[in-house]
């Protein structure tokens, strides 16, 4: 809306010429540190990026300003000014975005772009230039096989999360007796490496596999595949979709009249959006993730209040705290260590972090402190229900009747 | 696999072929009568949703009582948009070709200040309400009763173009504009207002398509671009200029895409809606109901 851009279009100044004469003195003096990025202002990517980084970056870019800057060890205070731009959702675009803010601008730092197919092809990118990058909204088995050495990723990956996903449909079927399982899955990379992830668990768990079936990003219509969904009785939907796909499935297997006991989609599920999208009938609906204001992680609660005061919006239930975490990683590192990247590299490798998201500790640059969780809607809170050692309520299998 | 699953989806394709229809035709209408090809079609659709959207949810009012908002205010923007963009377009005329050129040109420049326009209004978000979203159960399966009722709009909307074709003097008019623009000319047809109100048509038809779309999908300022696609797709189906033509085209391709993306996978939607494309191209390059393809001579226009 209108007061989005305005608010941009302020920070934007705020961050770059504007900072030097309204923030504290002393700050005033310093050079900002250049910090760039590409977001998805338009395209399929938008809405993710929209909900679950943008946000996060300009609250800590205000916060961090606020208190007179990012401070730099040995170094005081220094403003922090973005170098962002729309990367239209083209794979294209953001890789010759980053070359340049790397190669040409030579930006202070770098923070990643929204999802898993653009961030597998900036990571190398970042890596041949030697900036950290800790990305909050990646889930690719390749990029970890890659190790790309300045690459971090802060989700529980594919094969983690989809065993954990495994693991509680498993210990479902022991107790309430569901066994067919239909899969979609967007063609995406996100879509297709946590389809390749899950497959063979299923088949391990021995769950009938009634449908299997991939569609496009930016799919209109799932109406037919959930009919067809439905007639063979499925009774527990597994989607492995992206924002928009998410709420299509919703919408339209709540028109078919298709409500199992599990129904379960990815991105997007645990956005606020979702919850008040559908109303009543986003009770019982499960998903990937997840986070709540109710964890005993440090900072949560305050972090998820500072997001409704700066965005008015609810910060989404799973990645977000994670993008959020990223930053507080990036400036717990900087006030250590610095800005040589190569310094900062061997900080992240070492320390376990602290973060809103709970502790957060990189092994071979994958956050192996995180487990792999299912959230599910209940009341209005996306609570995580599995596993137990994380979970905040007790799953409702089976869902309620969509409203 | 049972039959009834088939009809079953078959039905749901009609149920979207009705809509496709509806899209097809406004874009069919401007292009049947001035020989311009406007690719910004799905953007009045975009805007047409819009409408709804913002009344529906700040307003309170029902989505189909708002077509009779965006209806006319889009047909409106359609009118000036001629007014402004294309009535000196259409009388600079040398050729065909040179026309058809430049016209495409202008509604490409459309599409994107419409595109980028509406994204600094509404911005990228997904925006969608929850109407008529329950099942209807009838011939013993069930249908989105959103669905149900889009359709019945846009068949209503539909024939009554049909019937404003056939039955009255202004319809005639564009007819005879269509089937020959030099003879039209001569017998006293107006040619620049019928130009202007064709084209507001075709506009305000693509805003009823989008209103009715919203019902059932999440609006976002880049909807409209895949719905024109779709459009062309339909038009070259059933026949440029024909709107009877349009009306069948949608209905099968609607069919023939749920069908097909039944058996296959909804990732092959696109080949599908090509791949009956081509085939007719192959079979019928005039389309598969055009009565232009017994007297090619005649659809070149002046």
């Amino acid at each position: 809306m209108a007061t989005s851009i305005a608010r941009r279009t302020f920070l934007k100044l705020a961050g770059g010429t504007a900072a030097a004469t309204w923030l504290p003195r002393g700050a005033a003096a310093q050079s900002p540190i250049r910090i760039g990025f590409t977001l998805s202002a338009t395209g399929p990517y938008a809405v993710g990026a929209g909900i679950t980084q943008r946000p996060n970056y300009d609250l800590w870019l205000d916060q961090v300003n606020a208190k007179g800057g990012l401070a730099v060890a040995g170094g005081g205070r220094r403003p922090i000014q973005f170098v962002e731009h729309d990367d239209r959702s083209e794979i294209e675009t953001i890789v010759r975005l980053y070359e340049k803010m790397a190669n040409d601008d030579k930006v202070d730092l770098l923070l990643p772009p929204w999802g898993t197919a653009a961030n597998f092809a900036v990571a190398p990118v970042a890596s041949k230039a030697g900036y950290p990058l800790i990305a909050p909204t990646a889930g690719s088995l390749k990029l970890k096989e890659m190790a790309l050495p300045y690459y971090y990723l802060m989700l529980a990956q594919p094969d983690a999360m989809m065993l954990s996903l495994a693991n509680y449909l498993k210990d479902v079927k022991r107790q309430q007796k569901l066994n067919k399982v239909a899969v979609i899955y967007v063609n995406d990379l996100f879509g297709l490496e946590h389809h390749t992830a899950l497959m063979p668990l299923l088949k391990e768990g021995g769950f009938e596999v009634v449908e299997d079936k991939s569609y496009p990003l930016g799919v209109k219509d799932l109406t037919d595949v959930l009919k067809g969904i439905k007639a063979r009785g499925a009774e527990i939907l597994v989607g492995l979709t992206y924002p928009p796909d998410t709420i299509l499935a919703t919408t339209q297997a709540k028109a078919v009249d298709f409500n199992p006991p599990i129904f379960y989609t990815a991105v997007g599920t645990a956005f606020p959006f979702y919850r008040d999208r559908f109303k009543g009938s986003a009770e019982g609906v499960m998903g990937v993730g997840a986070w709540n204001p109710k964890v005993s992680y440090p900072g949560a609660k305050a972090y998820f209040d500072a997001h409704v005061a700066k965005t008015k919006k609810e910060p989404d239930r799973w990645a977000s705290a994670f993008a959020y975490a990223s930053l507080q990683i990036l400036e717990e590192s900087v006030a250590k260590v610095g800005l040589d990247r190569a310094k900062l590299k061997a900080h992240i490798d070492a320390t376990e972090f602290t973060t809103v998201a709970g502790p957060i500790k990189f092994t071979k640059g994958v956050n192996t402190a995180t487990p792999g969780m299912v959230g599910q809607w209940q009341k209005g809170e996306f609570e995580v229900v599995w596993p137990a050692e994380r979970a905040t309520a007790k799953a409702v299998v089976p869902k309620p009747n969509w409203e | 696999m049972t039959l009834a699953l088939l009809l079953d989806v078959a039905a749901g394709g009609l149920l979207l072929g009705g809509l496709y229809a509806l899209i097809a035709v406004g874009l069919n209408l401007q292009y049947g009568l001035m020989r311009v090809l406007n690719v910004a079609h799905g953007e009045f659709l975009m805007l047409g949703g819009y409408v709804t959207y913002l009344l529906h949810v700040n307003a309170g009012m029902d989505p189909l009582v708002s077509l009779v908002v965006s209806a006319p205010v889009v047909f409106a923007g359609g009118v000036a948009v001629h007014a402004l963009l294309y009535r000196r377009l259409l009388k600079q005329e040398r050729t065909r070709e040179e026309l058809e050129a430049n016209s495409l040109l202008i509604s490409f420049g459309l599409l994107f200040i419409l595109q980028n326009g509406a994204l600094l209004l509404f911005s990228a978000d997904m925006r969608g309400y929850q109407y008529l979203d329950r099942p209807l159960r009838a011939l013993g399966t069930v249908f989105p009763t959103n669905r149900v009722v889009a359709f019945a709009v846009a068949a209503a909307v539909t024939a009554g173009l049909m019937l404003f074709l056939r039955a009255t003097l202004t319809g005639a008019a564009v007819r005879a504009l269509m089937q020959d623009p030099v003879g039209a000319r001569l017998i006293g047809v107006r040619v620049p207002r019928l130009h202007a109100l064709c084209f507001g048509l075709g506009a305000g038809l693509a805003a009823v398509s989008g209103s009715l779309l919203s019902m059932l999908f999440e609006l976002t300022p880049f909807v409209g671009l895949p719905y024109t696609i779709t459009a062309l797709v339909v038009i070259i189906l059933g026949g440029l200029g024909s709107v009877g033509g349009s009306l069948l085209g949608g209905l099968i391709l609607g069919v023939v895409e749920a069908l097909g993306v039944y058996f296959t996978a909804p990732d092959l939607r696109m080949v599908i809606s090509y791949g009956v494309l081509a085939l007719v191209l192959v079979l019928r390059p005039y389309g598969l109901f055009n009565s232009m393809a017994r007297r090619p001579g005649r659809a070149e226009g002046a």
